[in-house]
């Protein structure tokens, strides 16, 4: 089922079709590929990145993440270590590493191959 | 031109200036904080609490998955310091040392139906201990504000909900295993190594790290949450018998509207009504505009509000308590708590609006009025005490200044404690006058941790 909803986006990123809002359950059926990057987002990102009150872009809406993205992965690593709006630092993720959370902003940025 | 049109033109011009001066005031005082470096020159990467009003760059991270793994990680450097979610307002977590995450040690361990006990690794956060508690038919008597919150962070800090009678998150441990400084597993209740579970319980993180905590839960309830506009004046002479007639009960004071946010809960079996979108953002900025709009006028600003909220209807939901208690709040925020003796909140609740209503025309964010029960830790706000917590808030990127200059002295003139994890300016000295157990906590703490692995500057000043 999580594969199947991936593939939507992954399609629409190749055929350059205007991307489409995601509920939160087509964001909350979304994780990241890799066993333990999965781990780390069930454990700190997804309790945010998956409720639409929380206001944090969600997990996989290329409709959100788009124009951050265009703000390049640098400065998405840099608002993610130092907190910006409603975004604290690290994105209550204390282990994370900086390579960990380039990968998850991949992944929520829709980047990234899903589960 | 006429003089007259000259005037009026002038006139105007003025008052263009004038509202643009102060919209540039209202910018510069409420602007985004530069960002700190995110590595230090020793390539240490930044971390930083959730409202961002505290720092550390800690030269090592460990994330433990296992208590096994916990116990090794208790021999890194020093200070080792846990953390939770980075909810505290204080410097409780900052460390040069070790930052020791609990995320990895979360669920559900053990649970006795009959009981209705359960046993749950001591990282778990409280939005997700909820539904794991509803899939065997249990919830926890109660629960916070903010529901991203591990467990064991808010036992170390003394977190709580409200209700008349109903104890905060510590009040229902009945068992816990703690990693000492030395690396010992230590298991402790009311009779096993009692001075332990006594001090422990509520711990700041100071006598160890906890791995698991078994709670004394209730079966899964639904309940009935209702959200209703009142006035001020009447919230607060109803407060004591409101608080008594319901499950939960708070309100949050609207400075400068003459208006509260009055929350109910209420055991019930009406149908599931589940909660709507998100008010708070919402209402918080439109409070935040008021304040832009008229800083300088409050009678205007009074109107305007009880203008704008005349006709709102309550908001009500009806489902499991986990998904109604607790909230998203996805606007950051800095916060003052204390806990009071429970005859005197409303008295010094209207002494502190007052004085935020004549001295402090910033301020925004509610003013929140809750009740919590007693309990016997021996760092617990609430110990031996029945308590009124009042707490101030202000927006994440503006001055808190005012929490100490106008709010706190009132606090603390009856007697209260701070709530662990928010602001205060309390030292080891002030609060051992408060704590009729302190000395013995701190003894129970000396003899768990006699090197200090545990302590940095902040708890070396409150633990003193």
């Amino acid at each position: 089922m999580r594969l199947l909803l991936a593939l939507p986006l992954l399609v629409l990123a190749s055929c350059g079709e205007a991307p489409k809002p995601l509920t939160e359950e087509q964001s909350a059926a979304l994780k990241p590929a890799d066993a333990r990057l999965a781990a780390l987002y069930e454990g700190s990102c997804k309790s945010c990145h998956t409720v639409a009150d929380s206001l944090a872009p969600l997990a996989g809406d290329r409709t959100r993440w788009d124009p951050r993205w265009d703000q390049g992965e640098d400065a998405l690593l840099a608002a993610t270590i130092q907190g910006k709006g409603g975004m604290p630092a690290g994105g209550q993720c204390f282990e994370c590493t900086p390579d960990d959370y380039k990968a998850l902003i991949r992944f929520m940025a829709g980047r990234e191959e899903a589960k | 031109m006429s003089t007259r049109r000259k005037v009026l033109l002038g006139g105007a011009g003025a008052l263009a200036l004038g509202a643009g001066g102060l919209a540039g005031r209202r910018w510069y005082l409420s602007r985004e904080a530069e960002p700190l470096p995110t590595t230090d020159a020793g390539g240490r990467v930044l971390w930083s609490n959730w409202a961002g009003n505290e720092h550390s760059y800690p030269a090592k991270r460990a994330a433990p998955a296992s208590e096994a793994e916990l116990v090794a990680a208790m021999a890194g450097p020093r200070p080792i310091r846990p953390v939770g979610s980075g909810h505290s307002f204080t410097a409780l977590v900052p460390t040069e040392g070790t930052l020791l995450s609990l995320d990895r040690l979360s669920g559900l361990v053990s649970h006795d139906t009959a009981a209705k006990t359960a046993t749950v690794r001591a990282g778990t956060k409280l939005s997700a201990l909820g539904p794991a508690l509803a899939a065997i038919g249990q919830e926890m008597p109660n629960l916070p504000d903010i529901n991203k919150q591990t467990l064991a962070g808010g036992l170390a800090t003394g977190t709580h909900g409200t209700g008349k009678g109903v104890k905060a998150l510590h009040g229902e441990v009945t068992a816990m295993r703690l990693v000492l400084p030395s690396g010992e597993v230590a298991e402790c209740n009311r009779d096993t190594r009692p001075e332990l579970f006594h001090a422990a319980r509520v711990g700041l993180g100071a006598f160890g790290v906890i791995s698991e905590v078994t709670l004394q839960n209730q079966p899964l309830t639904r309940v009935k949450k209702v959200v209703t506009l009142v006035d001020t004046d009447q919230v607060l002479a109803d407060w004591p018998a409101l608080a008594e007639r319901h499950r939960n009960a708070e309100f949050l004071v609207l400075p400068f509207t003459g208006k509260s946010v009055l929350i109910t809960h209420d055991t019930t079996d009406e149908p599931v009504r589940p909660r709507g979108a998100d008010q708070d953002v919402e209402t918080l900025m439109a409070l935040k505009q008021l304040r832009d709009l008229f800083e300088f006028t409050p009678e205007l600003r009074r109107r305007a509000a009880q203008a704008a909220m005349a006709d709102i209807p309550p908001e009500v939901a009806v489902d499991e308590g986990w998904k109604l208690l607790s909230n998203e709040r996805p606007v950051r925020f800095k916060e003052m708590e204390y806990h009071v003796p429970i005859a005197e909140q409303v008295g010094s609740l209207k002494e502190i609006i007052a004085r935020i209503e004549r001295d402090a025309k910033g301020v925004f964010f509610p003013i929140e009025a809750r009740i919590i029960a007693a309990d016997d830790a021996w760092l617990s706000p609430f110990y031996q005490r029945e308590c009124g917590s009042i707490a101030v808030h202000a927006w994440y990127r503006e001055d808190h200044q005012w929490m100490f200059d106008l709010a706190e002295p009132v606090l603390r003139e009856i007697g209260g404690r701070p709530h662990w994890g928010k602001l205060h300016s309390l030292s080891g000295q002030e609060l051992r006058a408060l704590y009729p157990m302190f000395g013995e906590a701190l003894a129970v703490q000396r003899s768990v941790d006699p090197q200090g692995a545990m302590m940095n500057p902040f708890l070396r000043k409150l633990l003193a």
